[in-house]
């Protein structure tokens, strides 16, 4: 799950930064930077995050 | 309940009052980026040539009123003390000239070098925010990563972070060229050849490094770079092994802030996305929300992450413990301090106070002093609105939270504009505590990730929107005619590069910083063992205790379900 979570993360950067090449306006841009964003932000704490969760110390 | 209704609604009249004189300033404004206004046509007499006649004609005191004293200043700093290049000669225009250029660069240096002199004296501030924050039986070991931070860091950047982020710069015009700094790595990407990484300056020699120029670059550059350095050591502190936080710092020090430092600040891909792909003037940050504190709260999240909360923090069941701050007193001067050194942070990025556009300098300190201010009137009205006290840490943290989210914008956003963004990350920095604190179950001791984290892309963003287009640095920002101008003032394109340069802090960086800190953890490893946790981090770690005449709060429970 934590090599899933890295991938994710940096695949929302690299979604984000295909818009430099797909689009040439600056609506399409716009929303496939925040489509990357968000990707990246669900790499980290919506896979990252909880895979260390479930071994985190107050669960012990 | 009254209290907090009225609260509310001096909140709500006080955000209405603020865009309203947004949309004031936004209807005086033209829709396109406007064009610097031209200086007015010099009278003709006064554009004439200095002539051979006119250096004859300057009138010097004489050697007996010199020896008279001079008690009002009037005959000190006069044609008598420019430099002449040959005294049978005399005074020549080549001398006035060369005077004139050299006077202008030792303002720009004198002003470079102050200003990171104060940014320098901001360790002090972290270093006592996160002691106070902190349990007093870590003090020691807390008080020592901040110290050694200054150390680890620079060691690192001086060794090979430098000349990554600065190494491909070129031409510092405002420090008089830093020509040695011309060698910049590139790669094809989409049709255009982008910048990666620098590679030239390493030990402040490689290819002519050693240059008057290069010297304050390097400076100045170094003192932020620890900024963000000493924001992760906040996140972890009271369960770092000492020997995992030189590791991982001197990593971030030498090559991932350095990277992100170079899109940014150093000619790379992130700068050129104006020039390149028409993204309004390319990623801008004018004092670091992104390059400093934003790559600081996105590594203190990865290591929040993998180095997990605190022995004690969460229960069994998952409900939050609040682990108090030990010194309330210690917070608050911290924060002073910094919002001190940030006269240096912000003000000081223009690397000169004499060259076009460089009296700014006198609107990026308001800015910066109005967007703390907001920040800190944002996060006291939350937490009284919310739990019915002006809570003082988080009170400190909005303060810091404000001052992070203008330190991108403060460059090109007006005073009205400053204090917005201000007051929107004084409130921002409060929900984002919570949301790691109880929801995403991420310990952070002092709040790092939301004010460096959360309230840099804040600020990164918000000069998207903001910046008003009246800036004038030379002409041009990132090789693109005109100022930089934000979607509220006309220009889309600047946003999406912001939102780029967000994306690249969020998905590169944090992936790069965790990666690094994966590999600590298994060398290393990242977290001191339970019981030495319990008992305190200053004796097994750092062989002495902060107060060794206190009597400590013992934590005996726990410490027993360890054992």
């Amino acid at each position: 799950m934590v090599a899933a979570g890295i991938g994710v993360t940096l695949a929302g950067f690299a979604i984000a930064v295909s818009s430099l090449g797909m689009a040439t306006g600056n609506g399409a841009r716009l929303v496939i930077t925040l489509v990357g964003i968000a990707v990246s932000v669900f790499g980290i704490l919506g896979i990252l995050n909880p895979a260390y969760q479930k071994t985190v110390v107050w669960k012990r | 309940m009254t209290t907090k209704r009225t609260m509310g609604l001096l909140c709500g009249v006080a955000i209405l009052w603020a865009a309203s004189l947004v949309a004031t300033v936004s209807a005086q404004t033209p829709a396109a980026a406007s064009a610097p206004a031209p200086a007015p046509a010099p009278a003709a007499a006064a554009a004439a040539p200095i002539t051979a006649t006119d250096l004859t004609s300057i009138k010097t005191p004489s050697a007996d009123d010199r020896a008279k004293g001079d008690p009002d200043g009037a005959l000190t700093g006069t044609a008598v003390d420019v430099t002449v290049s040959d005294s049978k000669a005399g005074l020549t225009i080549a001398d006035l000239a060369n005077q004139a250029g050299q006077n202008k660069i030792a303002i720009n240096f004198t002003w470079t070098l102050v200003c990171g002199f104060l940014v320098m004296f901001m360790q002090a501030g972290f270093a006592i925010v996160e002691t106070g924050l902190t349990r007093a039986k870590n003090a020691n070991h807390t008080m020592m990563m901040n110290f050694m931070v200054y150390g680890v860091g620079m060691l690192a950047y001086w060794l090979i972070g430098f000349a990554i982020q600065m190494g491909g710069v070129g031409a510092v015009a405002n420090l008089g060229g830093t020509a040695p700094l011309s060698a910049e790595h590139t790669i094809h990407l989409f049709g255009k050849d982008v910048g990666i990484f620098g590679t030239n300056g390493f030990l402040l020699m490689h290819h002519g490094a050693y240059d008057v120029g290069v010297m304050v670059v390097f400076l100045f550059q170094m003192v932020f770079m620890d900024t963000a350095l000493t924001i992760v050591t906040g996140t972890a502190a009271e369960r770092w092994k000492y020997a995992a936080f030189v590791v991982s710092s001197f990593l971030l020090g030498a090559f991932t802030y350095p990277l992100f430092a170079n899109w940014a600040w150093g000619g790379g891909w992130l700068a050129t996305l104006g020039t390149n792909f028409g993204l309004g003037h390319g990623y801008a940050d004018f004092a670091g929300s992104g390059v400093v504190h934003s790559v600081g709260g996105i590594t203190a999240l990865a290591m929040g992450i993998m180095i997990g909360p605190r022995i004690g923090k969460y229960g069994r069941d998952g409900r939050v413990n609040a682990i108090p701050a030990h010194d309330i007193v210690l917070v608050l001067l911290g924060c002073f301090i910094l919002a001190f050194g940030w006269f240096g942070f912000n003000p000081g990025s223009t690397l000169g106070a004499s060259s076009n556009g460089n009296l700014r300098i006198g609107s990026i300190a308001v800015n910066t002093m109005l967007a703390g201010m907001a920040g800190s009137f944002g996060a006291i009205l939350y937490m009284w609105i919310r739990y019915g006290k002006p809570d003082a840490s988080m009170s400190g943290n909005g303060l810091l939270a404000g001052l992070v989210a203008i330190t991108a914008p403060s460059g090109f956003v007006n005073p009205v504009g400053s204090v917005i963004i201000g007051f929107i990350a004084g409130g921002l920095v409060c929900i984002a505590v919570e949301y790691f604190d109880r929801v995403a179950k991420i310990d952070d001791p002092v709040g790092a990730i939301s004010v460096h984290g959360v309230n840099g892309i804040w600020g990164v963003i918000s000069l998207g929107l903001f910046a008003d287009g009246k800036s004038n640095y030379g002409g041009s920002w990132n090789g693109v005619s005109g100022s930089v101008t934000g979607l509220f003032y006309g220009d889309a394109g600047q946003l999406v590069a912001q939102l780029i340069g967000v994306a690249a802090l969020v998905g590169f960086i944090f992936t790069l910083s965790f990666v690094f800190n994966l590999a600590v953890e298994y060398f290393v490893g990242q977290r001191v063992p339970a019981k030495v946790e319990l008992e305190g981090l200053d004796i097994p770690e750092m062989g002495a205790l902060c107060y060794p005449d206190f009597v400590l709060k013992t934590e005996g429970a726990a410490l027993e379900a360890v054992s």
